[in-house]
């Protein structure tokens, strides 16, 4: 393949060209209630091209080979019309060359499992809420994508690298009356097959929570201190925090950036944040990113202050900081952009007994259910949560939402727990998703929440 | 593709084959200087087939290999996926102003031209962060079934958007405009975005509660996704959606009229047939606030014994890529029809409420249910008829069917939003608005 691949580069002249192809395997089986509404295999392919020259840089994604040339011309002009008409030449870090080959160990690798058996274990698992009559529906999938990347660049880098990426994920809908709930569920991870199977548990205890949430009040809005259980935790690091730890998301916001400064006092003494791809067995692990550059540990919030950012070769450049390994695209489709691998809060000395006991009187809130970001401000939601009055946990309720600031709220992080987890199911939308954006972190306090309650 | 198709014919009952090809450009700047250009040359090959009842899916970037992508579907057909419905022996389709062939003439730097321009205008009238951006794409859809429907459109699509953000917030000001070939972002459309940039740089905090909210265009994806997933044949058939017993009640405010029309070909993205080959038409959604349909695919339809309205599209609220999802029911041709009032008129009624012009978490929350529970960014909070300045820190939250039926008014003129659709700002009274202070 890489012969073919540097072929394709032969005629361009450029100071800097890489080139990534991709085969992308994928299975798919979905049931909508008890129906099965999409079983199916496939394979797809394609090309990406990007140029830097004299300062000017653009891609190409292209699906057919045959239309390589047209594609390297196109980017190679496309570059030229950037550097004619840009101020500030982009520039890119330097990285050394690698050439290697790396594929994840994998419990069980699921390419070998027939369609058959996954078939009958996302059955199982959908029939479980479906026992129950409250239940009217689920949404209910089995998902496995098979990416064989081949990158190759003129500084003569080879790599190769798999990934594979399993989960079965969805929702389960609940009614009663007029009041429907759903809750999520998700199952999964990157290192094969063996982490969806032996998972009734996790199916048994949505389907009592959802049932549960029928009988839940609704979330009277305010603001409230409140105990933020992993799950939550590390949504709240990904979208409060983690974007703007994103140098691409900074680089072209002056005012943000001034106060994105390496050594800013951000967060309370007790607030570490990292982001870590290089675990094996996570959602978020890789070796290399989609520029060639080997992905590292980045301390993000060292005792609340600003000490590292995600970057890819052109931000690292700009910013004059280290390079992270942190550009990464959806697929062939894509360009690579800065995304966070595995971004988690670190733990910290307190049990839950002991958060609850400082927290007094506030809310207990579990599960993420979605969030975004936009600028300083983010938002999201809570699956279910109780309220907390003098340290004890009290009713159930539902219908929850959050809101706050950045800056403010990295402050208002009291207490932070020793049990840390990190997410089996992932999914990040930038413009391009990313279905291994893996987060974390243990029970955390945060005072003055906004809830918006519905 | 035709080929294809014959070898299908003979292993299943029926068999659809759907082609894209599309290309498309991008450039964006970002802090009003030239950030990205990107390009896209994607093409596809999908392949249905129904047999005794049962569906088979299955896709390709490249069709070399015939025999391989017709396996795929055959296997895919053991599951026993259902498909009861018969596809389409559409021969033609309305003929739509669909291409304007100077989109293909459209070059980056044509697009990095008119970026550059609006970045050029905003930056001299404000003092915000620019950003602005321009792309084109051109593409091919070809729809083929064995029941003799063969059917090729051939669309263009060019616009530019740009966002005034509010220094150090990240948040901003944005607008968009689209059509079939590049036209100018008009100057009112420009000067409306300063006009609001300049009156939303302070930074006030108002005590919360129940107060007038006005939609604009970039936060109508609120209210939009649930309408949709209300008015879905999909979420009737499921039993999540509450309007399933509604039909010809009043569910919305009397001045809330929405319609469906793909063949409207004054914009770009229009529709002859969907993406299963069924012929488009006008569909009447809301009027005067009163149910009058639902929409459907092939399938949706089949199960609740209704024809297919032709809104079989490949790709939902989420997007997706046309070749590697199943078809679908989705509204992609919305219309909110406008009313009489100017954008200036509405903020003249609000004697306490904010402007909603950026949203976050619209894609989460009860949604079949019209639950919504949004962080506002931005916002700008008007006293009196009067811009006071931004909001810091403000969620709005309801439910669509008590906001719409609570309409004050629509204004005057419709913007491009989310997925296609056109609407008005809509200005609702007692949303309730939850601060910090």
């Amino acid at each position: 393949m890489f012969d073919k691949m540097e072929k394709m580069l032969a005629g361009a002249k450029a100071d800097y060209i890489d080139i990534r192809y991709e085969e992308v395997k994928e299975t798919a089986i979905g049931f909508s209630g008890k129906e099965l509404t999409t079983l199916s295999a496939n394979a797809s392919d394609g090309f990406v091209v990007r140029v830097l020259d004299r300062g000017g840089m653009a891609s190409v994604a292209f699906t057919r080979p045959e239309e390589a040339e047209a594609a390297v011309r196109a980017a190679a002009e496309n570059a030229s019309l950037f550097s004619r008409n840009t101020a500030k030449p982009v520039r890119m870090a330097k990285a050394g060359s690698v050439r290697d080959t790396f594929a994840p160990k994998l419990g069980e690798d699921p390419r070998l499992i027939p369609m058959e058996e996954k078939l009958e274990l996302l059955r199982k698992y959908n029939n479980i809420p479906l026992a129950q009559p409250k239940v009217v529906t689920t949404s209910i999938a089995y998902s496995e994508v098979y990416r064989k990347k081949y990158y190759l660049n003129s500084e003569g880098s080879r790599i190769q690298e798999d990934l594979l990426t399993t989960s079965i994920r969805g929702l389960i809908t609940a009614k009663e009356g007029s009041l429907t709930q759903n809750i999520r569920v998700g199952i999964g991870g990157s290192d094969g097959f063996g982490a969806i199977r032996g998972q009734e548990r996790h199916f048994e205890e949505k389907t009592k929570l959802v049932l549960d949430l029928l009988s839940a009040e609704p979330v009277k809005s305010g603001s409230y201190n409140c105990i933020l259980n992993p799950s939550l935790a590390g949504v709240f690091a990904h979208e409060a925090f983690g974007h703007f730890s994103e140098a691409d998301i900074v680089e072209t916001l002056p005012a943000m950036r001034e106060k994105m400064m390496l050594g800013a006092k951000l967060g309370n003494g007790i607030l570490n944040i990292i982001d870590d791809a290089t675990q094996p067995g996570q959602l978020g692990f890789y070796k290399y990113d989609d520029e060639g550059v080997a992905v590292r540990p980045v301390q993000l919030i060292k005792d609340g202050v600003l000490s590292g950012r995600l970057h890819s070769r052109r931000t690292a450049a700009e910013f004059g900081e280290p390079l992270s390994g942190h550009c990464v695209a959806e697929d062939y489709r894509y360009a690579p952009i800065v995304r966070m691998g595995t971004i988690y809060i670190q733990p910290g000395e307190k049990r839950f007994e002991e958060l609850l006991q400082s927290l007094g009187d506030g809310l207990y809130l579990l599960d993420a259910k979605g969030g975004q970001t936009s600028g300083e401000n983010f938002t999201f939601g809570a699956n279910y949560g109780y309220e907390v009055r003098q340290g004890k946990l009290g009713r159930m309720v539902r219908d929850i939402n959050i809101s706050g600031n950045l800056y403010q709220t990295l402050m208002d992080i009291s207490s932070v727990g020793s049990d840390l987890r990190l997410s089996q199911v992932g999914g990040c939308g930038k413009g391009q998703s990313n279905i291994r954006s893996c987060n974390g972190g243990p029970h955390i306090i945060i005072d003055n929440l906004i809830v918006g309650g519905i | 593709m035709e080929k294809l198709l014959e070898m299908a014919r003979k292993s299943a009952d029926q068999a659809e084959v759907f082609s894209t090809e599309q290309s498309s450009s991008s450039v964006s700047f970002q802090d009003a200087k030239l950030y990205d250009i990107r390009t896209n040359f994607l093409s596809g090959v999908s392949l249905r087939i129904i047999k005794d009842g049962r569906l088979g899916f299955a896709y390709t970037r490249n069709l070399k290999d015939r025999q391989g992508l017709l396996d795929n579907a055959l296997d895919s057909l053991r599951g026993g996926v259902e498909a009861h419905y018969g596809l389409p022996d559409t021969r033609v389709g309305k003929s739509l102003a669909t291409y304007d062939p100077a989109a293909s003439k459209l070059s980056s730097a044509d697009l990095a031209g008119e970026a550059k321009r609006i970045c050029e205008i905003l930056k001299a009238a404000s003092a915000g962060e620019i950003m602005a951006g321009a792309y084109v794409s051109v593409d091919s859809l070809r729809v083929l079934n064995s029941r003799g429907a063969d059917l090729s459109q051939r669309n263009s699509i060019a616009g530019s958007y740009s966002s005034i953000i509010f220094p150090g917030s990240g948040s901003g000001i944005s607008r968009e405009v689209r059509s079939r070939a590049m036209v100018k972002m008009p100057d009112n459309l420009i000067a409306e975005m300063t006009d609001l940039f300049k009156q939303g740089q302070k930074t006030v905090q108002p005590k919360g509660g129940r107060m007038k909210v006005l939609f604009m265009p970039e936060s109508m994806i609120t209210l939009l996704w649930r309408i949709v997933s209300g008015l879905s044949g999909r979420s009737v058939y499921e039993k999540i959606s509450p309007n399933a017993a509604r039909l010809g009640q009043r569910i919305f405010s009397p001045k809330l009229t929405i319609y469906d029309d793909p063949l409207n070909d004054a914009h770009p993205g229009a529709r002859a047939w969907d993406d299963e080959g069924v012929p488009c038409r006008k569909l009447s959604l809301i009027e005067q606030g009163v149910l009058k349909g639902f929409f459907y695919d092939l399938k949706y339809a089949k199960k609740m014994g209704a024809a297919s309205t032709g809104h079989g599209y490949r790709g939902d609220i989420w997007g997706g890529d046309p070749v590697t999802v199943k078809p679908g029911p989705f509204l992609g041709h919305l219309f909110v029809e406008p009313g009489p009032a100017s954008l200036a008129k509405l903020i003249s009624q609000m004697d306490r409420g904010i402007i909603i012009e950026g949203v976050m978490g619209a894609h989460s929350g009860n949604i079949p249910n019209g639950d919504y529970s949004i962080g506002i960014g931005p916002g700008l909070y008007v006293e009196n008829g009067q811009i006071v300045g931004r909001v810091k820190d403000a969620m709005a939250a309801g439910n669509i069917y008590e906001t719409l039926s609570n309409v004050v008014e629509a204004g005057d003129t419709l913007y491009p939003s989310f997925e296609g659709a056109r609407v008005p700002p809509l200005l609702c009274e007692g949303v309730s608005v939850t601060t910090k202070a």
